[in-house]
């Protein structure tokens, strides 16, 4: 056990600039388009600055119980080795093989939306199964209401009252809902990391209720979004937020127009708005809240949103108070869409005929349930003879995407003030939470003031705020201090800036970061958010083409973290969560299925993380491989092009070069 | 000629028993012949019905599932050449005006905090020293306690920061519950759920209850997430006079007329309102709201953003001033984010009220849970409440102490409760008034009600301020109070967003963090910086 509580202890002696070297000459690597980056600069040569009692390399629990294989890695690190990480919660891997890089290759089409089909079987047994479902809970409410008229008594108009919520409305969720519930709302602990701890419960009464155990189970987290694995514990960004803390304290009080603006907003608003190269970008402290609140402000009366027909409900919800008129168009579908603006922009308003005031096209980076990418370069052709205005929600892909971690535009090297606005969120990539819109400084300063969450909506916490720059500086890597700026305050320093020329993607410049934050080298120097992206670029192709290699049909882009495995039948969701719980290696996972897929495409959805290791993956391909066969989900690929589970695992690389 | 045809039929029969031995090939197809051979014989007319029924469902299958408006009257058919022309000619308007000078100049002027915000910050552009803040919601001093601080490193130590998911897929920690729990148990409620936001709490509550088709009776001078929310809710929707209860009974009656005359079927009612107003400060009388509600069978969605943390005891807010139980109010909606200087919103009620929104509101399902130190320091916060009445007792003395400065002035009226923390200040027009007593009378005029369908009020066509002259005025006020070490604001209001565009006003968050001698000195600034600059 001792091996591995290995804490460095070398001060940091290398000079910032082989760090630069070692990145540069990854970034030429990348460039060049070589095998996948392995770089020297990537993990041997990172040292601890701080030898704080901080970074541990494990647990507080003084016995590392392994039997579940989780928390430790299965090889130990030979002497050239050192993590800064916590094993449980971003995995040890120093292999450079298992790197790749999130980009498009140019000149290649961008994947359409594919729906592929299951064998009929699989479609009638589901129907059957809902049609069995429907028809069993139609007749226990019919009989429940007359003999257990008590428990009915909140669906049914009492003294006067109508229910809350009547029995049709909440049919589903009562009848259909509640029989898998223990897939849903798992309560946990402890990081959301590469593994999470998960409060044990029971159901004694068919889900109506759960009761907790009291007991904690390690499971492997293939659930989170935490794509770049910076939800962690200990480490650079968490020493950071917990000075923010002693600095700053936890709340602003008040919202950014009526006292509750912090320096700190403004530094991370300019950071955001260099980290996705756009001129300005303003901070929502909720990432629903910042389509919801912010989409009002962009289209009113006599402006048309057109909105694919997947995108999340916060777009719905901002569009709906904007009063916009809205069409929709099929899913990613280019041909659709164009002749879908043919006739809006002929027709113009409806019955008027008057021409539209704006056209605004609202489209996701990385669609969260099916894992599809956006064409963008499709859309931008679209967009320069269709004159509309294009908002890209990456509330998934900011970080998640493109070989510099910038989101969907960085994927397909599409300048990024070609587009007008781009929205994210923080919680994803950046283990933080709340939201940014990103555009011109005219348009953002106008979102300021006329925002719904400028003047009402309480202003993002320092914690959280701070979570951001760091995460975000790391990915970006901080450019070496102006020696003259030193003397001036921050935000004098951060205007200046503002002045130097447009470059993108740039590295975050040294006044962006509080004066106080210190950030550990390998932080600092950008390696270790490269090592990042290119690792969860690696994990998403392996996961990705070894299901679809083990025969299974899956959604999305290769590309994608979210990987979809389409399950079907409504019954083999609970098995598919209880069985993959219940391994020797608990691994947890989230099922999704109507109203948020449509009524057949029940599925699980893997998030990939950054803070996968291989090894972690694999676990994750043997039990799918073990429960598709038991479940018969193993309807994509036909006999003789599959792979079997070990063969995927031994020819990892090949699959994710495919 | 003839040849060709004699080809084609002879095509036709043989390509006709192809498909005809095909279909007798797949397995039931006997069966099917039978059956329409027999009820062909049956009945022919039978034959031609389900012949259409199929084309029918054909039909409907192969039409377009979007609303294509290109069946509709109105829809123009265009050649290609022609919309190519239309596409170049449109010209969209620019997607963001820029700001006008008088934004500008207050989008810079609102204050930016360096470090930590308290009763005494620094400030960015401030070169003379602040000696009180009375603009940053920190009511009960929570934002500088250390001991919350140092929880707040613990969870950061054990949770890392971002939760890193929906409440529905592992963004449910065991903080989030003990809040929900501490919640609810601090007001009294059965349970409760927390949202990440406070100020998307209520705009996603409103929605979770109330459906197209039912009804909503609703203050006029409610604050804009609730306009917001009712506005999503598609329910039908009734104003009353801005804290007259006196008022919503009438309309209360008037909806169950309504109902009478048309035999609608019993819909979901609610009375929406707000403890403390945020508009104004208004404070709602609780005790007579329950008695009204329970009389006539409305459900309440109380939103106490403003009064929990603030009023009360030890802050439980309005419940907890009137003595009345928690479990009265049907959605008890507040904010962690206002009254426990912490982060996002919650939502009190019953075990029902609770589940049906953990499914049904829509910022709870698509969003990321609160951060765990976030959650840690709301329930540290209701701890120190709950233990140190003597911080609300504080607020209090220093709210009355405020008051009893700004209620000698003449050059201003305050709309606001005497108990509450925020303090609106309006312009006062000494004139105008006085000359038409009638209209100055305001709410005790009852012979003419308004019209419970319009969100404005009946006297809002005499409202003779000027929404830029009086807001030009009283940021002069602010900066004025600010060059002599105390900040304040405006409340700042989204113009020509709002349903009833408010009236502009100072507004004052009164903290316990200062001494009531620091309170006197701060407010005898503002006085007199009101005072110079209205009396121009």
């Amino acid at each position: 056990m001792s091996l591995f509580k290995k804490k460095a202890t070398s001060q940091s002696s290398t000079p910032v600039t082989t760090y630069f070297a070692a990145l540069s000459k990854a970034e030429a690597h990348s460039v060049n388009g070589a095998a996948p980056t392995a770089t020297p600069a990537l993990s041997l040569s990172s040292s601890i600055t701080s030898s704080s009692e901080d970074i541990v390399l494990h647990e507080d629990d003084a016995q590392i119980d392994n039997t579940d294989g989780l928390a430790l890695p299965p090889r130990a690190p030979n002497s050239s080795e050192v993590f800064t990480t916590v094993h449980t919660e971003f995995g040890h891997c120093s292999n450079n093989d298992f790197r790749s890089i999130s980009r498009h290759i140019p000149g290649t089409s961008v994947p359409a939306h594919v729906d592929q089909d299951p064998p009929y079987y699989i479609l009638f047994s589901t129907y059957i199964s809902y049609l069995i479902l429907i028809c069993l809970g139609h007749v226990r409410d019919f009989l429940g209401k007359r003999f257990h008229p008590g428990s009915y008594r909140h669906l049914m108009p009492s003294n006067g009252y109508a229910p809350l919520n009547s029995d049709f409305d909440s049919f589903y969720t009562r009848r259909l809902k509640t029989r898998i519930n223990e897939c849903f709302s798992q309560p946990v602990t402890g990081v959301a990391g590469r593994t999470i701890q998960i409060l044990d419960r029971i159901s004694p009464d068919y889900n109506h209720s759960q009761i907790f155990t009291g007991t904690r189970t390690r499971a492997l987290n293939i659930s989170s979004y935490n794509y770049l694995g910076f939800a962690q514990a200990k480490g650079g960004c968490a020493d950071a937020v917990e000075v923010s803390i002693k600095e700053h304290g936890i709340s602003t009080c008040g919202s950014r127009l009526e006292g509750g603006s912090s320096d700190l907003h403004v530094l991370a608003e300019s950071l955001v708005a260099r980290f996705v190269g756009m001129e300005d970008a303003l901070i929502s402290s909720m990432g629903f809240a910042t389509n919801s609140a912010y989409l009002p402000a962009l289209v009113g009366k006599g402006c048309l949103v057109i909105s694919d027909e997947l995108n999340h409900a916060s777009i719905r919800f901002g569009v709906r108070l904007s009063g916009a008129n809205v069409r929709m168009f099929k899913h990613n579908d280019m041909g659709k869409l164009e002749s879908l603006l043919r006739e809006v922009i002929s027709q113009g308003q409806p019955k008027a005929h008057r021409p539209w005031k704006k056209i605004l096209l609202v489209v996701e980076g990385l669609y969260s349930m099916e894992g599809t990418l956006v064409n963008l370069p499709a859309i931008m052709e679209l967009k320069k003879k269709y004159k509309f205005f294009l908002f890209i929600d990456e509330a998934h892909s900011v970080g998640a995407l493109g070989p510099h971690g910038r989101g969907v535009a960085d994927y397909f090297d599409i300048p990024p003030r070609s587009i007008d606005i781009l929205m994210g969120t923080f919680t994803k990539s950046f283990g933080a939470a709340g939201g940014y819109i990103a555009g011109s400084k005219a348009l953002i300063d106008r979102l300021r003031v006329r925002g719904h969450a400028g003047p009402y909506a309480e202003a993002m916490t320092p914690p959280v705020l701070t979570q951001v720059v760091a995460s975000m500086a790391s990915i970006m890597g901080v450019a070496p201090p102006i020696p003259t700026s030193s003397s001036a305050s921050t935000l004098q320093a951060q205007l200046e800036t503002q002045i130097e020329p447009y470059h993108h993607p740039a590295r975050a410049p040294a006044s962006a970061l509080p004066l106080w934050m210190t950030l550990p080298p390998s932080l600092a120097d950008g390696s270790e958010g490269l090592s990042r992206l290119r690792r969860l670029a690696f994990n998403s192709r392996y996961l990705h083409q070894g299901l679809i290699k083990l025969g299974f049909i899956t959604y999305g882009h290769p590309a994608s973290p979210i990987v979809p495995l389409l399950l079907f039948n409504l019954g083999k969701m609970n098995m598919f969560h209880r069985m993959m719980k219940d391994r020797a290696t608990p691994i947890v996972v989230v099922v999704v299925a109507y109203p948020a897929t449509s009524l057949l495409t029940s599925r699980v959805r893997f998030c990939v993380s950054a803070a996968h290791t291989k090894e972690d993956v694999d676990t994750v391909l043997r039990a799918c491989d073990e429960i598709g066969d038991v479940l018969d989900l193993k309807h994509g690929l036909q006999g003789g092009e599959r792979w079997g589970v070990d063969e995927v695992c031994v020819r990892a690389l090949e699959l994710a070069d495919l | 000629m003839s040849s060709s045809t004699d080809g084609l039929s002879a095509f036709l029969s043989y390509s006709l028993a192809n498909l005809e031995s095909a279909f007798s090939q797949i397995p039931g197809s006997a069966v099917l012949v039978r059956y329409v051979k027999s009820s062909h014989q049956n009945d022919p007319g039978r034959t031609i019905l389900e012949l259409l029924l199929a084309a029918f469902a054909i039909f409907t299958l192969l039409q377009s599932r979007t609303r294509a408006e290109r069946n509709g009257k109105h829809f123009i058919q265009f050649s290609d050449k022609e919309i190519e022309e239309l596409v170049d000619e449109w010209t969209p308007e620019p997607l963001a005006a820029p700001l006008t000078a008088v934004e500008a100049s207050d989008l810079a002027a609102v204050p930016i905090v360096v470090g930590q915000n308290g009763p005494k910050p620094t400030l960015v552009k401030q070169t003379s020293k602040i000696i009180a803040n009375l603009a940053s919601y920190n009511f009960t001093g929570l934002a500088g306690k250390e001991i919350i601080k140092e929880r707040a490193i613990e969870t950061l130590r054990k949770y890392g920061l971002g939760s890193c998911g929906p409440p529905g897929f592992y963004g449910t920690l065991d903080v989030h519950m003990a809040l929900e729990r501490d919640i609810a148990d601090f007001l009294g409620a059965e349970a409760a759920i927390i949202y990440s936001q406070g100020f998307s709490t209520i705009s996603s509550v409103i929605p979770a209850f109330c459906k197209r088709g039912d009804i909503i009776v609703a203050d006029r001078g409610v604050n804009f997430t609730i306009q917001k929310g009712i506005q999503i809710s598609r329910s039908t929707v009734r104003w009353y006079d801005h804290n007259d209860l006196k008022s919503l009974e009438d309309v209360l009656d008037s909806v169950e007329k309504e109902r009478k005359k048309r035999r609608g079927p019993l819909t979901r009612r609610f009375i929406i309102t707000e403890g403390i107003f945020e508009k104004d400060g208004a404070m709602t009388d609780l005790p007579k709201l329950i008695e009204l509600k329970y009389r006539k069978k409305y459900r309440l969605i109380l939103d106490e953003s403003i009064s929990f943390g603030t009023v009360g005891r030890t802050g439980r807010g309005l419940t907890e001033l009137y003595n009345v139980p928690a479990n009265k109010v049907d959605m008890l909606v507040g904010s962690m984010a206002n009254g426990l200087c912490a982060g996002g919103g919650f939502c009190a009620g019953s075990q029902n009220v609770i589940d049906h929104q953990q499914i049904n509101g829509p910022s709870f399902v698509f969003s990321a849970s609160m951060p765990a130190l976030l959650a840690v320091s709301g329930s540290e916060g209701i701890e120190i409440l709950r233990s140190s009445p003597s911080i609300l007792t504080k607020l209090q003395q220093n709210i009355r102490v405020a008051r009893s400065i700004l209620d000698e002035l003449d050059c201003i009226s305050i709309p606001s409760h005497p108990a509450s923390p925020i303090i609106h200040m309006h312009i006062r027009k000494p004139a105008p008034l006085l000359l038409h007593p009638a209209s100055a009378a305001g709410g005790h005029a009852h012979n003419k009600p308004s019209n419970p369908v319009s969100v404005l009020p009946r006297d809002a066509s005499k409202w003779d301020w000027d929404i830029d002259a009086e807001e030009r005025l009283l940021q002069q006020v602010v900066e004025e109070a600010l060059k002599r070490g105390v900040m304040i604001t405006r409340a700042k209001r989204l113009r020509g967003q709002e349903m009833v565009e408010a009236r502009p006003s100072i507004r004052l968050a009164m903290t316990s963090d200062l001494s009531a001698d620091e309170v006197k000195k701060a407010v005898k600034v503002v006085s007199q910086a009101l005072k110079e600059v209205l009396r121009k």
